[in-house]
């Protein structure tokens, strides 16, 4: 396993520099938030990693920081062709907020979920307005999603029920700047058997693709379901999206780790499904992802390794995915395998994946992790992440666009 | 009312958790770290996971010994960690982090790693995957000497 690794490391100083075209010219890095320093720490964290949205002519950033010693939600937008973030907005009540996940309407428009003192929260901003917030729900609910087709939310979220968390889809209507709560069901119509947790929502022209964790076989799975078109809350029974590893690799046990998925819709009714997955236990967690397969039985396809051979010296973190109208798929995570932890990219071409590349101003001394990418109209890259000189410093929010090449 | 919630609170948190061994006072890593600074006394961290199959064969064949029980309790404050929870914890700097997040930043990359610390979080030694009693003693016997070591400097 050491001389494979060595192998690998030795291969990669030898190799030339890469053939490859990357897609995208990179700019260099700008600050998010202009707030930081000692004790204060950014995290870009929700659910599906969707912290970074494009609407029209503005990008917009959501996260949650403790500088007033309360963790709580902040949104900073900027003009595509400024230079700087401005607009920063406190998008949190008054209570310990967490998770933010943020989507674009249209118009330069933002609709932002989030978790506030156990339940979850929505509103939307637009350019010179923040919407009234709306509370959802009783019970103790975690880790939002959000979806829309600008005239609807559908947002899912984690909640307690009984002895487990469920997963459950709210659809919401938008008026104005206003939100109104219609149907809620649960994803999965059998009660659960074990904890459902970090769900992500994909929204189709016809139908919505909902994946999560879940822990029922006794370890953690990836699982998904996708609803009825002709009746929006009934979701036909989810199936198993994460497959075991080859049997000359299987764990002791009762399985191996998988975690956080993420999904992005792209071209026209696709799908992928990408998370981090130990099936290659002794090299830790890889990047695995699925692609949803419209009219199939079997929800989602075979699962591919998304990193190249060199991220086996390294383990993948934070997987975050962005597809756009043309077809145009990324995969974002981060990796040590320079040293430092850096941001990592592959996409979709030749239907294969990439080489890696670690994002240039997003590389190099300290740490570059927890990414969130989104592509726009034009397949531009925007990319936000959290930067540390140490492992346990204070933290920024940091943000580079990435111009597709033509 | 509030023993129906506190009841209901408790199976929450027993659905929520991973397997630490029974019969040890393993604790959350941010209560663990507090204990270790105000008690000056070295943490051992239990990274584990929901399922991980090497976690239970190495509570079962090593951590059922009653003399590792007696040392690890005696000697160290201990943490367990469920390294692909989002259980959020709040360090001693103050940022509030996920256990999942915890696991990152000490490269729990499999499962299980024990990670023997000082009591502000600095790595000392690390043994990863399944361990047995024998191992469990030589790296206590390890990690007391490192502690002298560094007292008498």
């Amino acid at each position: 396993m050491k001389l494979q690794t060595a192998g690998l490391v030795l291969l990669f100083i030898a190799s030339p520099l890469s053939v490859q075209a990357d897609p995208w010219e990179f700019s260099k890095p700008i600050a998010v938030t202009a707030t930081h320093g000692e004790k204060i720490f950014h995290h870009l964290e929700s659910s599906g990693r969707h912290n970074i949205a494009v609407s029209a002519d503005t990008i917009a950033v959501a996260w949650e920081d403790n500088r007033d010693a309360t963790p709580r939600i902040y949104l900073a937008r900027k003009a595509r062709n400024s230079q700087s973030f401005s607009n920063e907005v406190q998008i949190s009540g008054q209570g310990e907020a967490y998770e933010p996940s943020l989507i674009a309407l249209s118009n330069n428009r933002f609709a932002l979920a989030w978790e506030e003192d156990a339940r979850i929260h929505l509103r939307l901003v637009t350019p010179t307005e923040l919407g009234p917030i709306i509370s959802l729900g009783e019970g103790e609910a975690t880790q939002p999603g959000l979806a829309s087709d600008d005239q609807q939310l559908l947002l899912v979220y984690s909640q307690r029920d009984g002895r487990y968390a469920r997963i459950w889809m709210q659809d919401i209507k938008i008026n104005g700047l206003a939100l109104q709560t219609k149907q809620a069901c649960a994803v999965d119509a059998e009660p659960a058997k074990d904890e459902q947790l970090f769900p992500t929502i994909a929204k189709l022209k016809d139908r919505v693709i909902v994946a999560w964790e879940d822990r029922r076989p006794g370890h953690t799975i990836i699982m998904a379901a996708q609803n009825d078109q002709l009746n929006f809350c009934h979701f036909h029974p989810p199936q198993r999206i994460s497959e075991g590893p080859s049997s000359s690799r299987m764990p002791y046990g009762k399985g191996h780790g998988v975690a956080r998925v993420a999904l992005a819709p792209y071209g026209n009714g696709q799908v992928l499904a990408a998370w981090a997955d130990k099936r290659n236990f002794r090299d830790g967690y890889d990047i695995y992802s699925a692609n949803y397969q419209p009219g199939n039985n079997q929800l989602f396809g075979p699962n591919l390794s998304v990193q190249d051979s060199f991220g086996g010296v390294a383990q993948q973190w934070h997987a975050t995915v962005a597809g756009d109208h043309s077809g145009k798929l990324v995969v974002g995570w981060d990796d040590k395998r320079n040293g430092d932890a850096n941001i990592m990219l592959s996409w979709r071409e030749d239907n294969e994946w990439s080489d890696d590349i670690s994002v240039p101003g997003a590389d190099g001394t300290g740490e570059q992790n927890h990414p969130t990418i989104s592509l726009d109209a034009e397949g531009n890259l925007h990319l936000a992440w959290i930067a540390r000189s140490t492992t346990n410093g204070p933290s920024r929010v940091q943000y580079l666009f990435g111009r597709l090449i033509d | 009312m509030r023993a129906v919630l506190l009841i209901i609170s408790t199976l929450f948190s027993l659905a929520a958790m991973a397997e630490p061994p029974n019969g040890y006072p393993f604790q959350a890593f941010d209560k663990a770290m507090q204990q270790a600074r105000s008690e000056n006394k070295p943490l051992f961290v239990y990274f584990g996971r929901y399922g991980c199959g090497y976690c239970e064969k190495t509570n079962k064949e090593a951590f059922s010994d009653k003399q590792v029980r007696e040392i690890y309790s005696k000697n160290y404050v201990l943490a367990y960690v469920d390294s692909e929870s989002g259980k959020r914890l709040r360090l001693p700097s103050g940022e509030r982090v996920t256990e999942r997040e915890v696991g990152t930043r000490y490269n729990a990359f499999v499962t299980p790693v024990f990670t023997f610390m000082t009591a502000d979080g600095k790595p000392l030694l690390r043994l990863v995957g399944v361990q047995r009693i024998e191992d469990l003693q030589q790296a206590d016997n390890k990690v007391q000497r490192l502690l002298n070591k560094a007292a008498r400097l």
